[in-house]
């Protein structure tokens, strides 16, 4: 399991896409089976949901998420980076358009408690700037690292989801770009910090979710996770020891996490 | 170009300049300055498994702070906030609390906070008017940036170095303009609430230096601007400015070596 670091310029960036594997890991029927298989042995009397943050974190959960303009983000940020691409405006100017969306949704009751809608509904002004501001700031970088990057990488529009019904468990695959005029898919991921030792693990996380994701489970040819504040870039190839890899992370996340869940029920 | 004078024009005319005088984006020197970095770090015995983490503040750390309480920080920590909501066109109404209320909705931990609370009535006036009139000062002086300038607030950077052995870590309150541009158009502006002293410079410097090898692109300019006093000091980056700024790192080295 191999993981490159390279720098985040756009030379090293151009050379880590062009060399990315032509022929990328697929997924089939038996395989998926087998994953679900595993997730259904973990039980779990709640849905749950599983990401490569919760397997950087070794399946230990934190403090319970609840927005904030640093959560809100991403989310926010990206829609409006969608706009501007799409319609041309400016980055600060597509922000405020996504916010009212979702404040016009809460007004007309459409934002169930908890969602962001919902809690954007609820800030003073001030909060609201910083909320802005946070999103502008990740539009921009978004956008610029995508310049960085390549002109022929595309926004994402969503994250990749993958559902276990029978384990009642959700996975949650970030990605932020990527590029398919080169011979296979290349995927980008985007963070803010510096990578840590489990970096390569979520990298790997991120990359099963997304060949789960796909229609035909075929994994994508690199999976390249971009840290701007470090300048760094990490990837990892779409290989079958690779996605097997991910795939016991996952597991083994989801087993730690119920052996905490039972821990605070004891 | 430098100036240490009151500021006449504003902030973000200074920090963008005049875009046809810029020069052509530098990418040649970052791989340079590493490689010299990496020697200086080798010769001064430092290994991964005990990495050593820089920051700003370490530089001048032979000088005591003015003010180092949780109510300095909290100022300061609201001054920045106030910059943030400033540069993306929010409105503050009263700006104690209006930012107050914007930095509390982005903090986990509430130790500054308590600290507010505990603090007594006066106290708590004295942080008040501190604040309105720092942000006074600021919003007098920041103008106007414009969203193709892409302004970014609070940018933190983490560059590790020889294998991790030596870390620089720094946090810019404003970055304009964009490393990918033809012509060096990427410029850094910190805020301090406190006068502008004689390790100003090198503060610029570390900037400068640590902003050109996390993006491999030398920055146009540099400023610190002082809410205190009203005064800027601005610097254009070029090769002799991160040559002193390398030897910042170098004397800093030799005398953490000393020292342990």
């Amino acid at each position: 399991m191999m993981l490159t670091q390279r720098r985040s310029t756009s030379e090293d960036l151009a050379v880590l896409i062009s060399s990315a594997p032509e022929l990328g890991a697929a997924l089939d029927a038996e395989q998926r089976n087998s994953f679900s298989t595993r997730l259904r042995s973990v039980p779990t009397i709640q849905s749950r949901r599983l990401d490569a943050w919760l397997v950087e974190q070794a399946g230990q959960t934190g403090e319970a998420f609840c927005w904030r303009p640093r959560t809100a983000r991403r989310l926010i940020g990206t829609a409006a980076a969608h706009r501007v691409q799409r319609d041309q405006r400016r980055a600060h100017e597509a922000v405020r358009d996504v916010i009212d969306d979702y404040l016009f949704r809460a007004v007309n009751g459409q934002a169930h408690f908890g969602s962001l809608g919902y809690w954007l509904s609820s800030l003073a002004p001030a909060t609201l700037g910083l909320v802005v501001a946070e999103a502008t700031n990740w539009c921009h970088l978004l956008l610029e690292t995508r310049e960085i990057v390549s002109a022929s990488a595309t926004l994402c529009q969503a994250d990749t989801y993958y559902n276990v019904s029978a384990a009642q468990t959700t996975l949650r695959g970030r990605r932020d770009m990527v590029i398919t005029e080169t011979p296979q898919r290349v995927v980008i991921r985007v963070r803010h910090g510096t990578p840590g030792k489990s970096a390569g693990a979520g990298l790997r996380t991120d990359l099963v979710i997304d060949a789960l994701g796909h229609p035909e489970g075929l994994s994508a040819g690199r999976f390249i996770g971009l840290w701007p504040d470090a300048g760094l870039a990490l990837s990892v190839d779409g290989t079958m020891e690779n996605l097997r890899a991910g795939a016991r992370d996952i597991v083994r996340a989801a087993v730690v996490q119920r052996r905490g869940l039972l821990t605070v029920a004891a | 170009m430098t100036n240490t004078t009151t500021t006449p024009l504003s902030l973000a005319t200074r920090l963008r300049g005049t875009p046809t005088a810029r020069p052509s984006r530098d990418i040649t020197s970052a791989p340079g300055l590493r490689a010299q970095i990496d020697d200086i770090v080798a010769s001064s015995g430092l290994h991964p498994t005990n990495p050593l983490t820089l920051r700003s503040s370490s530089l001048r750390s032979s000088i005591r702070p003015l003010e180092s309480s949780p109510l300095a920080r909290l100022r300061g920590l609201l001054v920045t906030t106030a910059l943030t909501l400033l540069v993306h066109d929010q409105h503050l109404t009263d700006p104690f609390e209006d930012t107050m209320s914007a930095w509390c909705s982005n903090q986990g931990e509430a130790t500054l906070l308590a600290a507010f609370s505990a603090a007594d009535a006066d106290v708590q006036a004295r942080l008040r008017a501190d604040v309105r009139s720092h942000v006074s000062v600021l919003r007098e002086h920041l103008g106007t940036f414009a969203s193709s300038w892409r302004p970014q607030t609070g940018v933190r950077s983490v560059v590790m170095l020889s294998g991790g052995a030596f870390v620089l870590r720094d946090e810019v309150d404003l970055m304009v303009g964009s490393v990918v541009d033809a012509n060096a158009a990427l410029s850094l502006l910190d805020i301090t609430t406190a006068p502008l002293g004689d390790t100003a410079d090198q503060t610029l410097r570390y900037h400068a230096l640590v902003q050109t090898l996390r993006s491999g692109v030398v920055p146009l300019r540099v400023a610190l601007f002082s809410t205190a006093t009203a005064d800027c000091l601005i610097r254009d980056v070029d090769t002799a400015l991160l040559q002193r700024a390398i030897d910042d790192l170098t004397t800093y080295l030799s005398t953490a070596a000393v020292a342990a």
